[in-house]
């Protein structure tokens, strides 16, 4: 199903404020300062859509950073009860590489053959609204992981807007939860023609020469090392020393997905939650006697990577981990330990 | 709100009964505190539960009775830490959580007619115990049954009593050590590869089961290898630090394998392919 729609640019808030008239807006929003963060908004005023890529993805509405799993009671004998939330959300705004994120997402934590049901209950309640890329933002290297500027119809969005230049937008509708979103305010929206969708062509063409040739992430080169094993153990060495161990590159990574639970506890009662881990953590694998078989940084650092290219995982989730939004690079206190950089280190051999 | 299958929820079961081991060793007696669930509730030897103790979370533990007795099923634990120390304070009618089965099992049906090779250390024996008790329990499906087992020391040799059960029985060889005496033992002393030139051990159409702690499953598969044992036929269990039990957390990958999932028993030909 694809078919595409034109909005007038400066209507797309009346648009928003019927979409939040069912359900929960979720946005890009200027924070104090520079970053852009998503929010979820209480007007579409706070919307900001003059951004490249937000701070942080929006990975934490699908997936918090603390979420109850259960709770459960003491009455005599224990009673247990899931906790679930399907408050219907929409991402307006949401770029290309965070789309194929969650995409990622629902064959890891959704995958059919074992869904996670809290994952699975928010994510069906969940509509994603892309805006495609005119520019690149800092550090990204969609292109290369193949999930941006612009997606292709069955990319994981339900509409993906395209600024065409002039007085509008073009909607590519993809799902019938695209067409829902559409019918909230179809008034706004008419039919788009054969020029516009040549305008949306070019405009893609355009946006993926404007990326730099640095830094590249050559996955294929980079993916066969460490898929085979053969990259050189001097090398993840080498990369640890630069690693504090602080875990920014998983948290801030939107397809990272470790996790830890705990429960907390009052007179019987109590909740189950889980938090996010990183496998950037030596507390990760410890075992109860003490043992540690990921014991340096460096096995970490390693593990890291090969979750994120190897070609074992993509065959397993369908999928490479890795998006290219680039937000390791940024975090990184070193500047050093981001996805290209290791990536392109790898491919040859050095690491300075 | 609609029902729907949920991996994390665990089911209630209460602790019938609990049988000291070692100084820090129990077997704790479980059931389901929903009969029908209990009736329905099926495994097989080398899977485990996530066991909640509720306040304090949840931990792995192996099986280590047979599906065979099907009143109850038994769990031996060790206690190592804040989990571990809390259970061993409760008794019997106290409640926790079970999330299970989990994991693959061990080799079975592929197995009858051929002579099975049990090589226990320490803790490790009460997951082999399960299967062990599940092949006895149909003991006609398979050849010469050999048991080694071997703990630190006399003290901390779990089911004491029904050691001597299996000391006893003629359709079972079972040879015992400790790596230390203490008055009063008589038996073998030595690491447990000590005991294959006792035990007479045949590599061709046997199969060998190991658990045990991580050095002593690297000495005994290289020992078995040089045997002549093929890496098919010696089979194993990973331990890792979980916390889903169902190959979400990313807690026990090794490669992109999950202990969890694709394990916890694994061949040592399968080990072998697994990138860390
Ligand atoms: C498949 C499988 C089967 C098992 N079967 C058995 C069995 O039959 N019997 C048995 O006795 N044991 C078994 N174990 C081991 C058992 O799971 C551990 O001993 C148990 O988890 C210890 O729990 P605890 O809470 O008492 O210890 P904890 O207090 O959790 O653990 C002590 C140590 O664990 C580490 N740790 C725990 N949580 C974290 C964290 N979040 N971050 C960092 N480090 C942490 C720390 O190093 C800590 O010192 C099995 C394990 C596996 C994987
Ligand atoms: S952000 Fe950099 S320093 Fe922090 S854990 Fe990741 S690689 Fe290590
Ligand atoms: S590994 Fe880095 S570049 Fe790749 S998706 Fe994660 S944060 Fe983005
Ligand atoms: S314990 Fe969570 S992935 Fe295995």
């Amino acid at each position: 199903m694809s078919r595409a729609l034109k909005l007038q640019k400066s209507r797309w808030p009346e648009w928003v404020a019927a979409l939040q008239r069912t359900a929960a807006v979720i946005a890009p929003v200027r924070l104090h300062g520079e970053d852009v963060a998503f929010e979820r908004i209480t007007s579409p005023s706070e919307i900001t859509l003059d951004f490249d890529n937000t701070a942080d993805p929006p990975k934490r509405f699908l997936f918090p950073q603390v979420e109850p799993l259960l709770r459960y009671r003491r009455n005599g004998g224990y009673a247990v009860e899931p906790v679930y939330d399907e408050e219907p959300r929409v991402f307006f705004a949401i770029r290309c590489c965070d789309v194929s994120a969650v995409r990622f997402f629902d064959f890891t934590l959704g995958a059919q053959d074992l869904p996670d049901s809290y994952y699975t209950a928010r994510r069906a309640g969940t509509a994603l609204i892309a805006l495609a890329c005119h520019e690149p933002c800092q550090s990204c290297f969609c292109v290369c992981a193949d999930t941006g500027p612009f997606l292709p119809p069955g990319g994981g969005y339900d509409i993906q807007l395209t600024d065409l230049g002039g007085e509008h937008y073009l909607a590519e509708v993809d799902t019938d939860k695209g067409e829902a979103l559409v019918a909230a305010a179809a008034e706004l929206f008419a039919p788009a023609s054969d020029d516009d969708l040549a305008q949306r062509r070019a405009l893609e063409e355009a946006s993926e020469k404007r990326f730099p040739s640095e830094p590249r992430l050559y996955f294929a080169a980079s993916s066969r090392k460490v898929s085979l094993d053969t990259a050189e153990a001097e090398l993840w060495q080498r990369m640890a020393r630069w690693c504090v161990a602080c875990g920014g590159c998983t948290h801030i990574c939107p397809t990272c997905y470790c996790f830890n639970v705990t429960d907390a506890q009052r007179n019987g009662d109590g909740l189950r939650s889980r938090r996010w881990d990183s496998c950037q953590y030596a507390g990760l694998t410890r075992e109860a006697s003490g043992h540690n078989p990921r014991p340096e940084q460096s096995d970490r650092v390693k593990r890291r990577v090969f979750h994120k290219i190897s070609y074992q995982y993509v065959a397993r989730d369908g999928m490479q981990g890795c998006v290219g939004c680039g937000r390791c690079t940024r975090i990184c206190p070193g500047l050093r330990l981001g996805l290209p950089e290791v990536g392109e280190a790898i491919r040859r051999a050095e690491w300075k | 709100m609609e029902k729907r299958p949920n991996i994390y929820l665990p089911e209630i079961a209460r602790i019938v009964e609990v049988r000291d081991e070692t100084p820090d060793t129990k077997t704790f007696v479980f059931r389901f505190r929903d009969d029908q669930f209990h009736d329905s509730f099926a495994w097989r030897p080398g899977q485990f539960v996530e066991l909640s103790v509720f306040g304090l979370g949840e931990a792995p533990f192996g099986f280590a009775s047979s599906p065979t007795r099907k009143e109850s099923f038994d769990i031996t634990i060790r206690a190592v830490g804040a989990l571990t120390r809390a259970l061993h304070a409760m008794g019997t009618g106290d409640e926790v959580g079970i999330r299970g089965p989990l994991g693959n099992h061990f080799p079975f049906d592929d197995v009858q007619g051929r002579n099975i090779l049990f090589i226990g250390g320490g803790i490790g024996l009460p997951p082999l115990r399960s299967l062990i008790h599940n092949m006895l329990d149909e003991r006609d499906k398979f050849g010469e049954i050999t048991i080694l087992y071997g703990a630190r020391t006399p003290t901390d040799l779990v089911y004491k009593e029904e050691l001597k059960e299996w000391e006893q029985r003629s359709d079972v060889k079972f040879i015992v050590t400790v790596d230390r005496s203490e008055p009063g033992w008589e038996g073998n002393v030595g690491l447990v590869p000590m005991l294959f030139s006792k035990a007479d051990i045949k590599p061709d159409g046997t199969t060998a089961y190991i658990c045990g702690p991580p050095v002593m499953i690297r000495f005994v598969i290289q020992d078995l290898v040089s045997m002549g044992f093929a890496e098919e036929n010696i089979i194993s269990t990973l331990e890792r630090h979980m916390k889903c039990g169902v190959g979400k957390c990313n807690h026990c990958c090794i490669g992109h394998k999950y202990v969890c999932r694709d394990g916890p028993v694994f061949s040592y030909k399968q080990m072998k392919g697994l990138l860390e």
